[in-house]
């Protein structure tokens, strides 16, 4: 019993060691010179903290601005795409019609198709209609994207709200779309963590479409303002690991905080999915 | 009320109804049709184009679709090769890692919440920032790998990694698992969390030890969930880019080119829209075709 | 002062051969009407020219000389003056990466978006766009120009006779050499025969020195080796018949060069690691000691030139000739190939050309100053501040005999990257010479 304790924790133990190393070599590099990483002070502690990589990559690196146009596109395309599939999971699950289910698994079609399948039309169709370098050139796309995850999730949450609700409501006077604004979208709100939780994972890694479709540095979201820097510092190390730790840390602090409430969330997405 | 007026406020209300579907679905059928289905449509027609992009195309039927595998400087085979290998590995290693974490985190040790959450990490960190991150640890002369073997005196096992043919792949592998075992445990998790006490309990009384539960209870219960991480993995495996762009750019001698970096360069180096959309329509075709053979194995399975 | 004659000779002598060129490939172009259009007015306008007057206009420019480009210094420098002569044009120009930028003026021009003047390479990266028609000819404002900017220098922009592009700077591929290291295995001197090379290489190997460091994770700067051997080999009017499309890569002469270039690979004198780096690490390895010889774009003079400590220990040649048959020195790699264009959408697409010619003068006159290249414009003002290195390049353009520019900027971007794979299955030896030309013969229409 006890043996299996321990192997139980030496594993979770190293896996702990693999996941938080590499976060903690990115945070040292980050504060090192190149002198200093290249030679004997590989993964201690930097000697000297040189915050002022953090200020080359927020100067030359424009990191703060590409954060914001992260969070900005990120936070449009959550809120884009989970009112869209609020709506289209009222009509599929509350409104009795034929083609309900069969609208359903049109939706659903959209889990397996993979992004970058529609990068090309889509690109064609943007720059003819002068629709490349804007926020919404990536808003839209995300919001589409994110769409059938956020309506499985919705659907999985609108489901357990019982209908004698809706009949109540109805016998009260409200209409369809009362009923949507007055019963269903306030009893939803569990739901709204948990697709923003999977939303804001696919929006704010997604790489491809930020890189094809923004080519102006004043729209680049984080994972183009990256690889923009460190070809431009390749051989310096340290702003791009300053780059790196302002991508992250952000994010991982907020997780921190969070992460009951985001784990709670993300579990709810897989079991009600 | 007669029979007549009844037959009115029924049509009346299928009418209002059918209304407010339409209104209701309207966003997410804009947003799906033309980012989503109207450009899949466009792809399969461009396909059979001869096409730079900005002049006239010409139709060469499916041309495209045998150069594709005729052509010895495009390498879709090879992609196509690369990217099974990657869903290879995210299915027997990756998986049933991420189940060895769930059933174990399962078994509520302490420090759950703690293990949890640290596990849950590199998936928040942008796949950019971990190609990055990696690409310093593969460094040949100042990386973080390299340096460690020739800390441990094992300098025969030091390797150009994302240079060498031989590593290149292998190093794109790694964090790929790295990165999204977390996202599957947590999957799991939830499933195995699901399972209520009572039943463990029950089953551990008949003398079951915790192997067992998690063998003959626990994971017919999550079978579901285990669908949808395999469909996820594959899947996954075929959309695979941001990695490779950073990591080897399709290189060494493109032996790391997967369907979507090849897609772009016909694009953006090449000047083949032709030939990017009919990289396009396979890769949506593949993706389909796995989804449903992975839905109808985990089918035989559950009758057999 | 003597700098500026062998320039001189330079460009109105030698670069003929290589300038025919684009100029000769079959480009139906369809810019006609755009250039009937506007020719009404050209001479009215040439009289404004510096003048402060008449209305204000806006002109836009993208180019690549980003913050960290050799190029920057120059284009600040010519964008500044420009300011001053023309301040009713109401200039403003954005950089971008290299990579996304080609990306960027390929979406604008599918759009019709483009900005009045853009940075392009010459030959078939810019041929793409005049055969669709999207570029100004610059025929009528470059009468004005014709004593500074000789014809040869318009070869490779030049389409159906008709010229479309300001040329910059030219570059040839160089042969760099760390003198500090040739010295320790006895010479004084970048060898000048094939054999005394292969000699010096083997004797560097001998002493643990790497000879040549090359970024296989960028091909082209594998070219910048491929193709000196194949030209000092087979010749370089079969190079340029095969880079042009006029004869088939199937010749044994080709063959046999790529097996040569092979033979050094196997002999293991490129650094091993060097597949795994970027042309940047690869050029800092090199400044920092760590091979004796690093062919590539003698743009790299500026940046090697402005190093303090490496810059006394740094020499360019030219690589020896292998098969004295068929090739000679003088034969060699490069041309003018950095190029602004105006684009026919531009709604003043006069106005923009006469900027466009000016601005490329100032920005050649800066770059060559700086080092970041030869000049295309004939030179003036005081060059005598041109570094050594740039000074030993112009010395070898003047001496030079032909030259064909770089593969991947002559071929069409489908074929040249077809090239630029098989490139990369040579130096990875997956494939050898015959396989090579083969292969190119099949898969390049």
């Amino acid at each position: 019993m006890k043996i299996r304790k321990t192997l139980t924790y030496i594993l979770l133990g190293f896996w702990v060691a693999v996941n938080i190393f590499p976060i903690y070599f990115m945070f040292t590099f980050s504060l090192k010179s190149n002198e200093e990483i290249f030679g004997q002070n590989v993964i201690g502690l930097p000697k000297q903290w040189l915050w002022s990589n953090f200020t080359t990559a927020l100067n030359t690196g424009n990191m703060a601005l590409y954060f914001l146009n992260s969070i900005l596109v990120t936070v449009a395309s959550i809120v884009i795409s989970i009112f869209a599939a609020m709506m289209a999971t009222y009509a599929i699950t509350r409104i009795r019609w034929k083609f309900s289910k069969l609208t359903n698994a049109f939706f659903m079609l959209g889990l397996t198709i993979p992004i970058q399948a529609s990068i090309v039309p889509v690109y064609v169709v943007l720059s003819k209609l002068h629709w490349l370098n804007k926020y919404t050139t990536l808003i839209i796309p995300y919001s589409a994207f994110a769409l059938s995850m956020a309506i499985l999730i919705c659907t999985g949450f609108m489901v357990e709200i019982p209908t004698a609700l809706d009949e109540a409501a109805r016998i009260d006077g409200c209409g369809i779309y009362g009923t949507f604004f007055k019963i269903i979208l306030p009893l939803m709100k569990p739901a709204y963590s948990t697709v923003g939780v999977y939303s804001f994972l696919q929006c704010w890694n997604e790489f491809m479409f930020a890189n094809v479709f923004i080519s102006d540095s004043k729209h680049r979201t984080l994972p183009v303002g990256i690889k923009a820097l460190s070809g431009q510092h390749t051989t310096d190390w340290g702003p791009i690991g300053a780059a790196l730790v302002i991508a992250t840390f952000p994010t991982l602090i907020t997780y921190i905080f969070l992460s009951r409430k985001i784990q709670a969330s993300f579990i709810a997405g897989a079991v009600k999915g | 009320m007669s029979a007549n007026g009844m037959d009115k406020e029924k049509r009346k209300r299928r009418v209002h109804d059918g209304i407010a579907i339409f209104v209701f679905l309207l966003p997410a059928l804009l947003l799906f049709i033309s980012i989503l289905i109207a450009p899949i449509a466009v792809s399969v027609y461009r396909s059979m184009y001869d096409w730079n992009g900005f002049s006239e195309g010409t139709f060469i039927g499916l041309d495209n679709y045998k150069e594709l595998f005729t052509n010895g400087s495009i390498k879709f085979m090879v992609s196509l090769k690369n990217s099974m290998i990657l869903a290879f590995f995210s299915v027997f290693v990756q998986l049933p890692f991420a189940l060895l974490l769930a059933l174990l985190l399962g078994r509520a040790p302490k420090g759950e919440r703690f293990f949890l959450s640290v596990f849950f990490m590199p998936v928040l960190i942008s796949t950019v920032v971990i190609g990055q991150l990696w690409l310093k640890i593969y460094n040949p002369d100042y990386g973080l790998l390299n340096r460690f073997l020739d800390f441990v005196h094992l300098e025969n096992l030091k390797h150009v990694w994302v240079g060498e043919v031989k590593t290149a792949l292998g190093s794109i592998i790694v964090p790929t698992i790295w990165q999204y075992v977390g996202y599957h445990m947590l999957l799991m998790y939830a499933g195995v969390k699901g399972v209520s006490t009572e039943l463990r309990e029950a089953a551990m009384l008949d003398g079951a030890t915790f192997w067992q539960v998690d063998r003959y209870v626990v994971i017919p219960i999550i079978k579901p969930i285990i669908r949808v991480s395999v469909i996820f993995a594959v899947t996954g495996s075929l959309k695979t880019y941001d990695l490779v762009r950073i990591l080897t750019e399709g290189g060494p001698f493109q032996s790391t080119e997967v369907p979507s970096t090849l897609l772009e360069n016909m694009l953006f180096l090449r000047n083949r829209y032709g030939m990017g959309s009919t990289i396009s329509v396979m890769l949506i075709a593949l993706c389909f075709a796995f989804a449903l053979l992975i839905t109808a194995a985990f089918r035989e399975k559950d009758n057999s | 002062m003597k700098m500026k004659r062998v320039v001189s000779t330079v460009l109105t002598g030698v670069m003929a051969l290589s300038m025919i060129g684009c100029g000769s490939s079959e480009t139906t172009s369809q810019t006609a009407s755009t250039t009937t259009e506007t020719k009404t007015e050209t001479t009215a306008k040439v009289e404004s020219t510096d003048a402060g007057q008449g209305e204000q206009i806006d002109l836009t420019m993208w180019c690549i000389a980003t913050e960290s480009d050799s190029n920057r210094h120059s284009y600040e420098a010519a964008i500044a003056d420009m300011k001053e002569k023309y301040p009713n044009i109401n200039f403003t120009w954005e950089a971008f990466e290299n990579q996304s930028y080609k990306t960027k003026i390929k979406a604008a021009v599918s759009a019709n978006e483009m900005p009045d003047i853009f940075f392009t390479w010459s030959c078939a990266f810019l041929g793409d766009f005049v055969e669709a028609g999207k570029v100004y000819c610059l025929d009528d404002a470059y009468q004005n120009y014709k004593s500074e900017l000789p014809e040869v220098m318009l070869g490779n922009s030049t389409y159906d006779g008709k010229h479309y592009g300001v040329p910059l700077t030219m570059n040839i591929v160089g042969l760099f050499a760390n003198m500090d290291l040739l010295k320790e295995v006895g010479y004084e001197d970048i060898p000048g025969t094939y054999d005394e090379f292969i000699a010096c290489c083997d004797a560097l190997k001998a002493k643990g020195i790497i000879p040549f460091g090359c970024a296989g994770k960028e091909t082209w700067c594998v070219t910048e080796y491929l193709e000196s051997v194949i030209e000092k080999s087979a010749g370089a009017a079969t190079l340029n018949d095969i880079f042009l499309g006029k004869s088939t890569w199937n010749n044994k002469d080709v063959t046999d060069a790529v097996n040569t270039f092979q033979t050094l690979v196997k002999n293991g004198y490129f650094d091993p690691s060097g597949i795994g780096l970027t042309n940047d690490e690869v050029k800092n390895n090199f400044i920092a000691g760590k091979y004796a010889f690093y062919m590539n774009g003698t743009w790299n003079c500026a940046d090697f030139a402005s190093n303090e400590e490496f810059f006394p220990k740094v020499k360019v040649g030219e690589f020896p000739v292998i098969n004295a048959d068929k090739a000679k020195l003088g034969q060699l790699i490069g041309g003018p190939s950095d190029t602004l264009a105006v684009a026919a959408s531009s709604p003043n697409a006069e106005k923009a050309a006469e900027y466009a010619f000016e601005l490329g003068k100032l920005i050649c006159h800066y770059g060559y100053l700086d080092g970041c290249g030869l000049p295309a414009w004939t030179p003036y003002g005081d060059t005598s501040t041109v570094n050594a290195l740039t000074q030993k390049v112009a010395e070898i353009v003047a001496q030079a005999d032909s030259m064909v520019l770089f593969g991947d900027t002559a071929m069409t971007a489908d074929s040249a990257n077809t090239y630029l794979s098989y490139v990369d299955q040579v130096y990875g030896c997956l494939l050898d010479g015959q396989q090579f030309t083969d292969g190119l013969a099949k898969d390049i229409q």
